[in-house]
């Protein structure tokens, strides 16, 4: 027998257990740089998603801050985006573990970690009245403004290939119906007229939430009247977005392999004149043009097309906010207020530009643009000077469903006609209203 | 003589390993080895020019070497949480397999909830804020051991049932008390289901990816699956860098696979002898 002496294996089993907790102890803190230079000033943790369009020009933000600032730090911590980071965010809150500043959604997202409860108001800080309306709206709950703008605004329409236009000799359509034709010749010359792309299922939504404009245009009390359980999707003007959607799957209209790509070979493809339109918001303008760079000047963009001619204009989605929660105090608040105070400044806007170009105009008065931005940014920027722009929905009332993307793919796919698929969108949003506990639901 | 249908079954064996394991695998090193604008295609294609190195070196550097830290937390976090768990989980099986008493109801019901009950995030958070223990290693390594003990306790309950109790009369008789028992006679008679525990916890905890996101925030603590978020987001995705970062963290798994096969393979059949 080949044993051990009990008492030796014994300590073994022992020493196994111990260590492993003992080992427990340890940490592997921080191998790098960050964090060793802070001296004795005061130090600011900042929550913010992990994309490279947050991270990015925050980061410039935050170098240029501490170069006037030298005593205070900021460190950025980052996040999943999607419902993972919204469970990382919300329960922090919940347990009162926040960071000192965190960045988030403004609009009816912000409104689910109740503002009035969980954060700072802003209200009364030096900078809030060089900010823009629209943003401050978005960040509004009861009388008090809560975020400081994060960086550029954001637009819902569809990307075109300007090649592709110029080519079949086509024009910027203004209503669907010239939409419509433009797909017509597209499809003759043997270019795929509208790209779709499912494997991202959020992708598919921005026929309905980029037409939102054009309900506005027809009813301007729609979204009060749809958050008090008046108006619907099922009906027109809103019904719109649905059946366009079906319009264009129903006329073949769609690329042949819509149900498999991903958005960066949808970008790819518009990138490129394989696709000529491409519904999409314009945070991808930056992914693409770094994918592409051909596609700076043969991208263009332009508003989901709607009804009338006269009404056209762009769908927006406002900058997202930077927050401080009630857990942040004493020093660390004071630290954090400087910090916002130069977010929102035209040198905080000077250091995003300078981290990574712009994909839209700043929300901050006094901030400006370069000149040189992608043609497709350009085009948008043209809205906001005009002054053509509503927000979307969602920043004018809570009511989103979960369920829109799956819906959408599917009358995209020809599964559901575009009614049903409505009706079917009202059911879904009404949990979500009700567990808000808004009237008339 | 040799079966026609043998060849028949082998070949479909291996076409279907192949096609199951061997094919994503060698997906994720093409994909790894290409640059980032070839690599966006996801394509399943030779790269053009191999751009491996660079890209294990990109992976490492980014954000301050955060690999390198996820890697020593995710070791510390799985040695020791399936220490804890095997060391534990045996004890409690033995004990429970072999004293009957009126607690055994009460235990069972007990462990079979932490199978089915889901766990609750904030709750969990509070309590271990209560302990001082949010935030710290030993707190994850306790939540883990948790989650893990339910099933850890079955499996090796499972197999307690089968070793006679004569052994434990015959040591008892000798003179051994109960540690002694469990230490010199049951323990070593388990070499097998706890290879398998060892197996299954440290993948399922090496994997985890919820829990260290929750209970153990910040970037010094970030563990391995959670370097992979560096690399992709809603709007843009590294395909190259995620995919050699994939490479990067399968490798520990994978190798302590080929050191235990055949051990693995034992316990697996042990346990699965009798329920």
């Amino acid at each position: 027998m080949h044993t051990t002496p009990p008492a030796r294996r014994l300590r073994a089993v022992a020493l196994l257990a111990v260590g492993g907790l003992a080992l427990t102890a340890c940490s592997a803190g921080s191998l790098g740089s960050s964090g060793d230079d802070s001296g004795d000033g005061v130090t600011l943790s900042m929550l913010i998603d992990n994309s490279e369009q947050s991270m990015v020009p925050m980061q410039g933000v935050i170098d240029a801050f501490h170069a006037e600032h030298p005593d205070i730090t900021v460190e950025m911590e980052t996040r999943p985006q999607g419902s993972e980071g919204d469970n990382v965010l919300k329960t922090r809150l919940a347990t009162g573990d926040m960071t000192d500043l965190f960045q988030y959604n403004s609009g009816s997202l912000l409104q689910a970690l109740d503002p009035a409860g969980n954060l700072v108001p802003l209200t009364d800080e030096p900078w809030i009245d060089s900010v823009d309306d629209a943003f401050l709206q978005a960040v509004q709950s009861g009388d008090d403004y809560y975020g400081a703008p994060q960086n550029q605004a954001s637009a819902g329409g569809v990307l075109y290939n300007t090649q592709v236009y110029a080519d079949l000799g086509l024009e910027v359509p203004l209503t669907w119906d010239e939409f419509m034709a433009n797909n017509e010749a597209i499809k003759a010359a043997g270019i795929a007229p509208v790209i779709q792309s499912y494997q991202d299922t959020w992708t598919s939504q921005l026929f309905v939430l980029a037409d939102f404009h054009n309900v506005l245009t027809q009813n301007p009390d729609w979204a009060e009247e749809y958050t008090a359980n008046e108006a619907k999707y099922v009906d027109e003007p809103a019904f719109a977005g649905f059946r366009h959607l079906q319009e264009v799957a129903d006329a073949g209209y769609l690329n042949s392999d819509f149900a498999s790509i991903k958005m960066e070979a949808a970008l790819d493809q518009v990138a490129t004149g394989a696709g000529a339109h491409y519904p999409m918001l314009t945070f991808a303008i930056g992914p693409m043009v770094a994918a592409n760079p051909e596609a700076a000047e043969d991208v263009g963009f332009f508003a989901m097309p709607g009804e009338d001619a006269g009404g056209n204009g762009l769908t927006v989605w406002p900058t997202g906010g930077i927050y401080i929660p009630k857990s942040t105090e004493g020093e660390e608040l004071e630290a954090a207020r400087t910090f916002l105070e130069f977010l929102v400044s035209p040198e905080g806007c000077d250091a995003q530009t300078a981290a990574m170009p712009p994909s839209g105009p700043y929300q901050v008065e006094g901030c400006t643009v370069p000149d040189d931005l992608p043609a497709a940014v350009e085009d948008m920027t043209a809205y906001f000077e005009e002054g053509n722009t509503s927000p979307a929905l969602e920043f004018l009332s809570p009511v989103k469903g979960p369920a829109l993307e799956q819906i959408m793919v599917e009358v995209g796919s020809g599964i559901r006609p575009a009614a049903e698929a409505a009706a079917l969108y009202d059911e879904d949003v009404k949990k979500q209203a009700q567990q808000l506990g808004l009237e008339g639901w | 003589m040799r079966r026609p249908g043998a060849w028949l079954l082998g070949g479909v064996g291996i076409v279907l390993t192949t096609v199951l394991f061997v094919v994503p695998f060698l997906f994720i090193f093409l994909q790894a080895g290409k640059t980032a604008e070839e690599a966006r295609l996801l394509e399943f294609s030779w790269p053009s020019e191999w751009a491996i190195v660079e890209n294990v070196r990109a992976v490492f550097e980014a954000r301050d070497y955060m690999l390198v830290i996820a890697f020593i937390n995710s070791t510390i976090l799985t040695v020791a949480s399936v220490s804890v768990l095997v060391v534990l989980g045996s004890m409690v099986a033995f004990v429970l397999q072999r004293r009957r008493s009126r607690l055994n109801p009460v235990v069972d019901f007990l462990i079979l909830s932490g199978l089915i009950i889901p766990p609750a995030v904030v709750p969990t958070i509070w309590v271990l804020q209560g302990m001082g223990l949010f935030r710290t290693m030993l707190g994850l390594v306790l939540v883990e051991v948790a989650f893990g003990m339910a099933f850890v306790v079955l499996l090796i309950r499972a197999f307690v049932s089968t070793i006679p109790r004569d052994l434990d009369e015959a040591a008892i008789i000798d003179g051994a008390g109960p540690v002694r028992l469990f230490f010199r006679v049951i323990l070593p008679l388990l070499k097998s289901v706890i290879v398998t525990v060892v197996v299954v916890q440290s993948v399922a905890v090496f994997n985890d990816f919820a829990n260290p996101l929750y209970f153990l925030p910040g970037d010094e603590n970030a563990t391995v699956q959670l370097t992979l978020y560096n690399f992709q987001s809603q709007y843009s995705t590294q395909y190259n860098l995620l995919f050699t970062n994939i490479l990067l963290i399968t490798i520990p798994p994978l190798v302590m696979f080929l050191f235990f096969n055949k051990r693995i393979v034992a316990g697996m059949t042990a346990g699965a002898v009798k329920g």
